[in-house]
């Protein structure tokens, strides 16, 4: 039963930070219908800057928590204005930003493979490196930690989207963009602060889980993937279901090691197993859109 | 009049000019998954050809490196094979992944070009196919087993976890690590794995925690995925002694498992109280300003050897560097104290089977040889 709570506390770690991943699509895509598979990198060049400001320059941990997700802002913002408007202001299908910002992945993880040295480097505990234990309950501080700020981002993010004028503008352009538009709403700003707010979500999982995996170049990719699983799981239509998707997508998988009786090797397959089952016989996810 | 005569010499003189250097390609990996390994052994590469040109190059011509990046890939490593030998390289030396290695070969066989890995450690390259032409001298994965069985037979284990990751070689070096602990009578209770791209080891860990064994033996090549397994360990309370592979030799566990690693023994291919360490690394350290660690090594004693295998042929006739690096018998800047890279009987893996030692991390730093060969 240790075993099994002990699991529990890490599962829903590593499960919050697929879920913020999956928020990072979800965010650009409920307006855009763009898939932004660069959200892993996103998620690295986060990792990086916590190297920068929290192990090279020993910042405060919130002082430089808050100068990187500022940063991923920015960095979302700029890729929406570089890769992605100037081919919807000219009328290019939807592919085309959706290839530019493959271009975008590209072009960050090299910024970054050429600007340091190949090793992974050291990122900081918030809590630093300790174990807290609640009855049979335990784990390790930054899991606790993880667990926290993700449920106040998507308690936040939730609130954002159904109590305020903003948000409902969101909703708007998802719905029915054509018609948004015709009611004043505008379209660029939206898709800005989508692409604005997706970064800092992929930026705050890069940070959140560079502690147990380091910061290195290579690590964007596998994140993108586990994103997008958990977002097919949970589906696009609402918020908490990026949570949902993370969290069993990550249950799954550490549930399967554990205690399948298969070689650890085989339970790398769930989720990939996980993202074929539901995309063929539940393609919208767990949880549909309101009507 | 004049400058007809000047041009119609410089026509003929060119080529020969052009023919000055020897060129020696390296197939290297600068942004694929080998990058952290290849890139300092490539360092140690180009620092040895600066000193073979410094103390006057070989056979009295200077030494070219072409270098390539074949980013680990199989499917374009030969293709740049090929491009090298077009452009004249008289050796390769490849220094990314083992497969992209393996894949070379099917070239230089074919070329009949001299070609040598420093640094891979699959005991198949030289196996798998008959190519006379190819050279291993970087540690095997049976020889770094070896040892650190060897060391950990004294300690009596009778029942051990193995963990790896999923990567090529890690999957590799764990099938020797197993096929060696099984061969020694010793059970392996838990083999695991940690998948590239994992957020967490401590599933793989409570496995492993739950089989109580008397030691844990770490094959694994991902530096990140190491780095959570320690973490799992720690986090879990466990106490069993780590055996690990080379991987661990590499200085940057120094920074990024800060405070995790006391204890942790691990094989490596350098003993920092050899003679020749110390001189390397204070020569380099002059050159370029950067301190040395042992994946340079492996690099520099590579350029050497073929530098030395090419001073002996007289020439860069194949054929005639083929014949002199099999005949080869060289002591450089990696093994233990007194060791020799030699291929004795048609043997093409140089490694001497009792040339690595084991060390151990105090604190978090890279601490002494606890242990030398496998005897």
């Amino acid at each position: 039963m240790q075993d099994f709570l002990e699991l529990a506390v890490g599962a829903a770690a590593s499960g919050c930070v697929y879920g913020l991943l999956a928020l990072a699509y979800l965010l650009m895509i409920r307006p855009t219908g763009i898939i932004n598979f660069a959200v892993g990198e996103w998620a690295m060049v986060a990792a990086f800057g916590g190297f920068l400001l929290l192990s090279k320059l020993e910042w405060p941990y919130p002082l430089g928590m808050a100068a990187v997700l500022g940063f991923m802002l920015l960095v979302g913002w700029a890729t929406e204005r570089i890769a992605v408007r100037p081919l919807v202001a000219r009328g290019a299908p939807l592919i085309a930003p959706i290839l530019a910002l493959l271009g975008m992945l590209v072009i960050f993880r090299e910024i970054v493979s050429i600007s340091f040295p190949p090793d992974p480097h050291p990122v900081p505990y918030a809590f630093g490196i300790g174990r807290l234990d609640f009855g049979l309950l335990g784990g390790s501080y930054q899991s606790f930690f993880i667990i926290g700020v993700t449920l106040l981002v998507f308690a936040a993010t939730w609130l954002f989207f159904e109590r305020t004028l903003a948000g409902r503008m969101f909703e708007a352009v998802a719905l029915h963009r054509r018609a948004a538009a015709l009611m004043g709403i505008n379209l660029f700003r939206v898709t800005a602060l989508s692409f604005a707010g997706g970064a800092g979500a992929a930026g705050l999982a890069g940070l959140l889980v560079s502690p147990n995996i380091s910061a290195h170049y290579q690590m964007g990719v596998p994140l993108a993937i586990q994103g997008f699983t958990a977002l097919v799981i949970g589906g696009v239509g609402r918020v908490e279901g990026a949570l949902l998707g993370g969290l069993l997508l990550a249950f799954a998988e550490q549930l399967t090691v554990r205690y399948a009786p298969i070689p650890s090797g085989f339970a790398q397959g769930v989720p990939l197993l996980f993202l074929m089952v539901f995309l063929l016989v539940r393609p919208t996810g767990l949880l549909k859109a309101r009507a | 009049m004049r400058n007809s005569l000047l041009a119609v010499l410089l026509l003929f003189t060119a080529p020969v000019l052009a023919q000055e250097t020897i060129k020696i390609g390296v197939i290297t990996d600068r942004v694929g998954v080998s990058k952290p390994y290849s890139e300092p052994a490539t360092e140690g590469i180009v620092f040895g050809a600066a000193e073979i040109n410094r103390k006057g190059g070989i056979l009295g011509r200077k030494v070219e490196l072409l270098i390539e990046d074949d980013q680990s890939r199989p499917d374009i490593s030969a293709a740049l094979a090929r491009k090298l030998i077009d452009q004249g390289a008289v050796f390769i030396l490849s220094m990314s992944l083992t497969a992209a290695t393996q894949q070379q070969q099917t070239v230089t066989m074919e070329a009949k070009m001299p070609q040598m890995t420093p640094m891979n450690s699959g005991d198949t390259l030289t196996t798998q196919l008959q190519n006379p032409y190819f050279w291993q001298t970087g540690p095997l994965g049976s020889i770094q087993i070896a040892t650190l069985l060897a060391h950990a037979r004294a300690k009596n284990l009778k029942q051990v976890a193995l963990i790896t990751d999923n990567s090529d070689l890690g999957q590799l070096l764990a099938k020797f690590f197993k096929a060696g602990l099984e061969k020694s009578g010793i059970k392996v209770v838990a083999d695991e794995v940690v998948a590239r791209g994992a957020t967490t080891a401590t599933p793989q860990m409570q496995k492993i925690r739950a089989a109580n064994p008397d030691a844990m033996f770490m094959s694994g090549v991902l530096t990140a995925e190491n780095v959570l397994i320690f973490k799992a360990y720690r986090e879990l309370g466990l106490k069993i002694p780590i055996h690990s592979s080379y991987n661990l030799s590499v200085p940057v566990y120094m920074t990024v498992a800060k405070g995790l690693i006391d204890g942790v023994t691990f094989v490596d291919a350098y003993d920092p109280e050899k003679p020749e360490v110390k001189e390397f690394e204070t020569a380099y350290k002059k050159a370029t300003g950067k301190d040395s660690f042992n994946l340079h090594g492996y690099g520099y004693d590579g350029i050497m050897m073929v530098g030395e295998a090419i001073k002996r042929a007289g020439s860069t006739d194949k054929e005639k560097i083929r014949a002199a690096m099999q005949g080869l018998a060289y002591s450089g800047v990696m093994g233990a104290k007194g060791m020799t890279y030699s291929f004795p009987e048609g043997k093409r893996a140089g490694y001497d089977p009792n040339g690595m030692v084991v060390r151990i991390y105090e604190g978090d730093k890279q601490g002494r040889v606890v242990y030398v060969g496998q005897k």
